[in-house]
C-alpha cells in the first residue's frame, strides 16, 4: 500500500486552515510508529457516516486509543463535541501537506 | 496556481481525488419543504384509509376483528408518525431558513407555522404546508402552481415553477 492518498477538501470547518477545493495528501503510515498528537491535522472515516471521510484536528493528546477532534472554525464545526472522540483505528492519516491554488 | 495544486488537479481527471470533508453543523442552505408536503400527503392518505375501512360487521368473526384492528393500529400510527415529521420539517424551515426579512414580506409566516403545528395530524396539515411551501418559493424568487399531486391522495399541491 502507497503511505501517500490524495483528498479534496469540502465544507468550511476547517477554515482558514483548509478551504473549500483545496486539497491535501495524507500519510496513511504516520500512525505506525508514533500516536497523534494535539494539533495533528488527520483524515478520519466519519463515525456518523462510514463511507465518508472527514477532515479534522486532533484535539488532545490523552493516553488512550480514543482520539478528541475538533475543526479549526470551532463555531460550525461538527467534531468530537457532538460524536465523541474517534477510534484511532478509524484515523485514515495524517496530513503531510496541503495543496492551495 | 502551485505546481502541486494543479498536479493534483489534472490526476482529478483520471482518478477523482476522495472527498474530505470539513464537516460544518450550522445549517447547511439546503432546505425544501417538499419533505413537509410529502409526510402531510402521507397523513391523508392514512386519513383516507382509516375512513374506506370496513367496519366488522355484529357478526364479524374475532378473526375478522382483529384484522380490522391490526390494520386500523397500523394506519394511525403511520398517520402520526408522518404528523410528527411534517411538523419537523416546517419547525426547520421556520427555525434555520426563514429570517426577519422574510417576515417582513411574509408577516402571515409565524401564523401559518403556528396552523400548521396545531393542525397535528388531520387534513388542514397538508394545506398549512402548502401555504409554507408557496412562501418558501417566493423567498426564492420563484412562482409557484397549485396542482392535484400524481400521489392516491390526489389533493392540490404547491410547486415551484422551475424555468
Amino acid at each position: 500500500m502507497f503511505p501517500l492518498r490524495r483528498f479534496r477538501i469540502e465544507d468550511e470547518s476547517m477554515r482558514p486552515t483548509l478551504e473549500p477545493g483545496d486539497y491535501v495528501l495524507v500519510n496513511r503510515w504516520a500512525y505506525r510508529v508514533r500516536r497523534p498528537r494535539r494539533g495533528d491535522l488527520v483524515v478520519v472515516r466519519d463515525p456518523e457516516l462510514s463511507d465518508r471521510f472527514l477532515v479534522k484536528r486532533v484535539s488532545e493528546t490523552e493516553a488512550s486509543t480514543q482520539i478528541p477532534l475538533e475543526g479549526d472554525n470551532a463555531a460550525v464545526s461538527r467534531d468530537s463535541r457532538a460524536f465523541g472522540a474517534v477510534p484511532l483505528d478509524r484515523i485514515v492519516g495524517k496530513v503531510w501537506l496541503r495543496l492551495k491554488p | 496556481m502551485s505546481l502541486l495544486y494543479s498536479l493534483a488537479r489534472a490526476l482529478d481527471r483520471f482518478s477523482p481525488a476522495p472527498v474530505a470533508y470539513a464537516h460544518c453543523d450550522i445549517p447547511c442552505g439546503i432546505y425544501d419543504p417538499h419533505h413537509a408536503q410529502m409526510a402531510a400527503h402521507t397523513v391523508v392518505r392514512m386519513i383516507d384509509l382509516i375512513n374506506q375501512l370496513e367496519k366488522p360487521g355484529p357478526n364479524a368473526t374475532p378473526e375478522q376483528r382483529q384484522e380490522y384492528n391490526a390494520k386500523l393500529a397500523r394506519y394511525v400510527f403511520v398517520k402520526e408518525q408522518h404528523a410528527e415529521i411534517a411538523k419537523s420539517e416546517v419547525r426547520i424551515l421556520w427555525g434555520d431558513y426563514f429570517k426577519p426579512d422574510h417576515l417582513k414580506t411574509f408577516p402571515d409566516l409565524h401564523d401559518l407555522v403556528w396552523k400548521a403545528l396545531k393542525s397535528g395530524s388531520n387534513e388542514d396539515l397538508l394545506k398549512a404546508t402548502n401555504d409554507i411551501a408557496s412562501i418558501y418559493w417566493k423567498t426564492k424568487g420563484l412562482e409557484t402552481i397549485t396542482v392535484k399531486a400524481p400521489y392516491p391522495t390526489e389533493r392540490q399541491t404547491v410547486y415551484p415553477k422551475f424555468r
